[in-house]
């Protein structure tokens, strides 16, 4: 034990040497904290790609506050434990003036605390939980809207743009996300007056759905609707097709976890007639001009198209900051925690972010996007009239 | 045995307290002059050191090979988190507790006990059916035994919050919790391993038909081994629990189960120091290749960013591992404190009583 004691001295040490600084001392260097591998990386690496290319196009047009950025970016591996190493890390190490990044609730919980702890501010590109502000302290700022918000917008779209008075309701209870969303969903849709006539739920990880899909065509008369709740497109095209061959065409709803280009990968034929909430339509023919300057400089930089709104919603998470950084006029945490709190009409690609008083999540327009003949197309552009309580 | 019985009380006892104050020494030095980064690297360095001894004594020295363990872990971290949770922080997170719970608050201690015991209780319950199997049976059921606690974590919403995210543990977990309860956790597994009932196990797992011809209690043995384990994977549970923060049931799954089997089996299968060393090679070198992925300026030479560079290298490793060293780095071999202090090797051979996990044939 002894010579292991000394091997384990011995490889901190070098874990030491390896982890210091290099960078010069006049850049603003920002955290970066998105999980590149594991579960989340499909939603994850095209937030990164839109981080990375916001502070490129800052860096080429002069800097910050004269200075240059330095985006430090670690991968988060989708583990709770490493997200907590890198936050750590970044903190203490890099002494990062601020973070941005992730999309989903849990390893936004795991880094929110520890850069609250040190005073830094924390913007999430993707994390929907209105709840996380709150759970976390006053330096955590949500870039998206939250969960209640869109699916108080899907709530709204199903019953008066679908005329849909009765629905059924389906959602993964594998995950904090789509377990809210449901929840917020039903308590706007029942408020309108819908009438939820069939709830069930599965598993992340299920693949097969013809029990839940069985009770459904039990229903009699069937519901106008479907709304469900997937965590990621992949699940919801599976979903999509299996409903679909099961002889059901209902037009189906969902939320921003379909975003992908899986949702028709999957679902193919049974993608058509799906509606889903989220933060922009990737369109290059969009009548917004910063949304197409965006995709052609995404496109120029990695070669595609944004692969969802999240390669948006990770872009403008950096331009918000650097506009609170700009505002502060310095890169002490709580002057820009002070900036980004009463920010107001910021124009993003993915809209205008403004921060009411006491809150750290937007009001944003909710984008409903229909999948029409195979492609991504705008159904709607919803402001709900009424959001249900975080 | 002559060599032992003739060593001295101080002779016996130098080498455990010289270790503990090795051990002292250097968390108080990482303590004071690491930064916060290594600090919580080493402190959960520590925590996974506890996960794959204890496990150890089941997989390895037993031969049950469990696969099971992190639902132990599952148990000690949402046990202990309940408890700890302040009564406010309840009333928010957790608002359908029974009211006896959702009123109390303990210290730490006391929680990381119940969480252990309760842990050791389910152990106990499904260690007597499952402790009869043997082989690759028992893997499948202790496999089964996993996924019934991550169903019921996701389903039981009351307590666990479900599949959602449980928040808001304070940060209880210091480097001096994790290494106080590691050095504990040495101390017992080496005990364990080098009295009669560590003897028996031992047995057990070379041949067990022939342990039974000795008179060796089967099934006892290898309950003992298993509830033994669980309770210290509760134990790790519970300090993760509190330094981590935030779980979900998603945290105490397959990938948490591979990450210590594969720690316990590069170190080695039946021997302390390798799953000591096996553990802390596998940590430093996954951190080290993790800050590595961002891509280097050495001179005019630019390595680019390589995210999943370190689990690439890490499971090509393992692999190497296997096929060269089947037995892990260490084998059933132990690095031994007393040959520090002892010049003169004392006659062992064969029947080395301190190399009671070396098959002999």
């Amino acid at each position: 034990m002894k010579r292991s004691l000394l091997l384990t001295l011995a490889l901190v040490a070098a874990l030491a040497a390896g982890s210091v600084s290099t960078a010069a001392a006049d850049t603003i260097k920002i955290g970066g904290t998105y999980n590149l591998t594991g579960g989340m990386a499909s939603l994850d690496v095209p937030a990164a790609n839109g981080s990375k290319l916001a502070v490129k196009e800052i860096n080429a047009a002069g800097g910050l506050l004269g200075r240059q950025i330095q985006f430090v970016l670690y991968d988060g591996k989708t583990d709770s434990a490493t997200n907590g190493n890198i936050a750590t890390q970044l903190v203490s190490s890099d002494k990062v003036v601020a973070i941005v990044g992730n999309t989903d609730s849990d390893s936004a919980l795991a880094i929110g605390p520890i850069a609250q702890k040190a005073g830094i501010p924390y913007i999430t590109a993707g994390a929907t939980s209105p709840q996380l502000p709150n759970q976390v302290g006053d330096f955590m700022f949500l870039e998206p809207f939250g969960d209640n918000v869109q699916a108080a917008a899907g709530a709204e779209f199903a019953f008066t743009n679908l005329k849909g008075k009765t629905c059924w309701l389906l959602w993964d209870k594998g995950t904090e996300y789509t377990t809210l969303l449901a929840k917020y969903f039903k308590s706007r849709y029942t408020e309108l007056g819908g009438k939820v006539v069939l709830e069930d739920t599965y598993t992340q990880g299920d693949t097969d759905f013809s029990a839940q899909i069985t009770r459904l065509k039990a229903l009699s008369p069937q519901p106008a609707v479907l709304y469900v709740a997937a965590l990621q497109a992949s699940d919801a095209g599976a979903l999509a097709k299996q409903i679909r061959d099961a002889g059901i065409k209902l037009p189906m709803i969902g939320g921003d976890g379909y975003d992908g280009p899986e949702l028709v990968g999957v679902g193919g034929t049974g993608a058509e007639n799906v509606y889903f909430s989220t933060h922009s339509l990737m369109d290059a023919s969009s009548k917004d001009a910063k949304m197409r300057a965006f995709i052609a400089s995404y496109h120029k930089e990695y070669g595609r198209d944004p692969e969802s709104a999240f390669a948006a919603l990770g872009y403008d998470a950096v331009y918000l900051l650097a506009n609170a950084i700009k505002k502060a006029g310095s890169v002490d945490g709580k002057a820009i925690r002070n900036a980004l709190a009463v920010t107001k009409g910021f124009a993003g690609v993915t809209g205008s972010i403004t921060y009411q008083p006491g809150q750290r999540v937007p009001q944003k327009t909710v984008t409903i996007v229909a999948i029409k003949d195979g492609a991504y197309t705008l159904g709607a552009l919803v402001v709900p009239q009424k959001v249900p309580a975080p | 045995m002559p060599a032992r019985t003739e060593r001295s009380l101080v002779s016996r006892l130098l080498p455990p307290l010289v270790a503990l104050a090795v051990l002292f020494l250097a968390v108080f030095l990482v303590n004071r002059v690491a930064s916060p980064y290594i600090l919580r690297v080493v402190t959960l360095l520590g925590i996974s050191i506890m996960l794959v001894l204890a496990l150890n004594l089941s997989n390895g020295f037993t031969g049950v090979f469990s696969l099971g363990h992190v639902g132990f872990m599952a148990i000690g971290a949402y046990v202990s988190a309940i408890l700890t949770l302040s009564v406010e922080a309840k009333a928010v997170n957790l608002p359908d507790l029974p009211a006896w719970i959702a009123g109390t608050q303990l210290g730490f201690l006391p929680a990381i006990l119940i969480a252990a015991v309760i842990a050791a209780i389910v152990a106990l319950l499904i260690g007597i059916p499952l402790m009869r199997l043997s082989g690759h049976y028992v893997g499948v059921a202790t496999l089964g035994f996993l996924v019934i606690v991550h169903i019921v974590l996701v389903n039981w919403t009351q307590f666990t919050r479900g599949a959602r995210t449980f928040s808001g543990v304070s940060s209880l977990t210091t480097i001096w919790w994790v290494y106080g309860c590691l050095a504990v956790t040495i101390y017992v597994v080496w005990r364990i391993v080098r009295s009669p009932y560590g003897r028996s196990m031992i047995a057990v797992r070379e041949n067990e038909i022939a342990a039974q011809a000795i008179g060796v209690n089967v099934l006892g043995s290898r309950l003992m081994a298993f509830v033994t384990s669980a309770f210290l994977t509760a134990v790790a549970g519970a300090l993760w629990a509190h330094i981590v923060t935030s779980f979900s049931p998603a945290s105490f799954y397959f990938a948490q189960t591979f990450n210590i089997i594969i720690m316990l089996v590069v170190g080695g299968m039946g021997s302390v120091s390798g799953s000591i060393i096996g553990t802390v090679l596998i940590t430093v070198i996954s951190e080290l290749l993790r800050n590595a992925e961002l891509g280097l300026h050495i001179g005019g030479i630019t390595i680019p960013p390589l995210y999943g560079l370190s689990q690439i290298v890490l499971a090509v490793g393992f692999v190497l591992v296997v096929i060269f060293r089947r037995k892990g780095l260490m084998g059933d071999r132990e690095i031994d404190l007393r040959r520090f202090f002892e010049r003169k090797t004392h006659e062992g051979g064969a029947g080395d009583p301190d190399r009671p996990g070396q098959p002999k044939d």
